[in-house]
């Protein structure tokens, strides 16, 4: 996919094993080994206790749509052709919150608190993207 | 000392502002030395009396506190750049407030200047940088997720959010500054185009060049000064930066509710007795948020509050009555500070309410991070 425009992430750090996770098709979270706090985005600490030790745990991928936009102005050439799409915050069972797509489905099906469940977009053949999809809707 | 010792100790004795909107032949930093010395003019100081002073940046490197500070011929005692988005002209009148306090500086400056309108700032950045990858750019996202949450969960309406961009466009018509003077009417509202659904065109701040400058000084040097002081009398401020990870977030309101306690603590009113309000109002949904986080109106009922004039002028509590960002000018809020204190010393005209004697303003900034309130009152 040598013509893929959008942005990618920046790979650093904190988030490296995050993206190299999302390349095998998993979806994972920091876990802080001292308390047990789920947390994104990564970084150097428990953002709960401060304790530095950090282990990476697998997430169901399960989740609800929390809220989301749809975004009908361009603001990077990327996006052009897929105006408008949507830009959604999921609300994971793991009690945390991202902010993703969810794809698969035409923009009037979204609703809040509707259940969604990863699904992984490879962009590149080095960057994966999670985003997520309706429970129940049929697969591309 | 606690903060109810500080309330009414300091006052807003100088405002200056400059022309709003296209101001194509200066530079934002220009632009901040015309409201400086506009603010001069206003309480009567000359610009050696000055001994603190707090700029804020802004796009294309403007603002930048040395620079500033040179440029304004000053050597201050105290002072710095800050930077917290929409809440920074009311974080620094709480520094400021402080250090006029502490015997630190007798007279404070606070400037912002920006030509991001001539400069085309498009705000066109993802709010985290983990974000782009999903489109989510422009700082208004938070706002239409906020208000999409609030429309699941009270069955807010997209006609009833309409109503605080006519009500401040209707107020921008009596004010001369007001750079939207167009009147809208509910159908050019809906039958505007969306930018990030469910928000609207009119939803949105105008993005404009200009200056605003604030001078402060205590309670005891601000008699003796050309215009009525106003003073400060409740302030206070709450930091969110751990929004990102927690649900629940979008509407504000574990950082406004935090806000709300103190101010009104502070100053020993409710927000019944206030007889105005200012909010930060970059995207509508901010003052649907600061309307149920701050007590004016119960949890869920803002989008029916708001309707049959009670915001309007005369109505029951009138909202950004200078015409706010989405209609006067996008000065991140330093406007309404300058607005409320012409409010205060009735120099409003056809927009001034009748017999005020308190204000609340309450700016609210960094989508999700900053919160920040005064109540101010002459």
């Amino acid at each position: 996919m040598p013509d893929y425009n959008k942005p990618l992430p920046v790979i650093e750090k904190w988030n490296e094993p995050y993206w190299q996770a999302a390349k095998r098709h998993e979806f994972v979270a920091q876990q802080c080994t001292a308390c047990g706090y789920i947390h994104l985005p990564p970084g150097p600490a428990c953002t709960n206790c401060l304790s530095p030790d950090q282990d990476w745990v697998q997430l169901s991928g399960k989740g609800t749509i929390y809220s989301y936009g749809i975004y009908h102005q361009q603001w990077h050439p990327g996006f052009a052709d897929d105006i408008p799409y949507n830009v959604a915050l999921i609300d994971l069972d793991e009690g945390l919150q991202i902010m993703s797509q969810v794809v698969e489905c035409e923009n009037d099906a979204l609703g809040c608190g509707l259940p969604v469940e990863v699904t992984f977009d490879d962009v590149t053949p080095e960057i994966t993207l999670p985003k997520f999809r309706l429970v129940g809707t049929k697969q591309a | 000392m606690g903060l109810q010792e500080l309330c009414d100790t300091v006052c807003i004795v100088g405002v200056g502002d400059t022309k709003q909107g296209a101001v194509p032949d200066k530079t934002g930093d220009e632009l901040a030395i015309e409201a400086a010395r506009a603010a001069l003019e206003d309480c009567g100081l000359k610009k050696d009396d000055i001994d603190g002073l707090f700029v804020q940046p802004s796009y294309g490197r403007q603002g930048d506190y040395l620079k500033v500070g040179l440029m304004l011929g000053l050597n201050p005692r105290v002072g710095g750049a800050v930077e917290a988005s929409g809440a920074t002209g009311c974080y620094m009148i709480q520094h400021a407030a402080l250090l006029l306090n502490a015997g630190m500086a007798q007279y404070i400056l606070l400037v912002y200047g920006t030509n991001q309108k001539t400069n085309r700032n498009r705000f066109g950045g993802a709010l985290l940088e983990e974000h782009a990858p999903y489109g989510a750019f422009n700082p208004s996202g938070p706002f239409a997720f906020a208000f999409r949450r609030h429309m699941h969960l009270y069955g807010t309406t997209e006609e009833q959010l309409a109503t605080i961009a006519i009500n401040q466009r209707a107020h921008a018509r009596l004010n001369p500054k007001a750079v939207q003077q167009t009147p809208i009417t509910l159908d050019d509202y809906m039958s505007a185009r969306y930018i990030v659904e469910p928000l609207r065109l009119f939803d949105y701040c105008y993005i404009t060049d200009g200056g605003h400058a604030f001078i402060l000084t205590t309670a005891d040097r601000a008699a003796d000064l050309k215009k009525p002081p106003v003073y400060i009398r409740g302030m206070g401020r709450q930091e969110a930066f751990r929004a990102y990870e927690t649900p629940d977030l979008v509407m504000q309101s574990f950082q406004q509710e935090a806000v709300a306690k103190m101010i009104f603590d502070m100053s020993g009113c409710t927000p019944q007795d206030m007889q105005a309000l200012y909010v930060q109002d970059a995207y509508s949904p901010a003052v649907i948020a600061a309307l149920e986080n701050y007590g004016f109106c119960p949890r869920g009922e803002s989008g029916r509050w708001i309707q049959d004039g009670r915001i309007a002028l005369g109505g029951e509590l009138p909202l950004n009555v200078n015409g706010g960002q989405l209609s006067e000018t996008y000065m991140v809020g330093w406007q309404n500070t300058c607005d409320a204190v012409r409010q205060l010393r009735g120099e409003c005209g056809a927009r001034q309410i009748k017999d005020v004697e308190r204000r609340l303003c309450t700016y609210t900034g960094g989508l999700r991070e900053h919160a920040g309130a005064l109540i101010l009152r002459s």
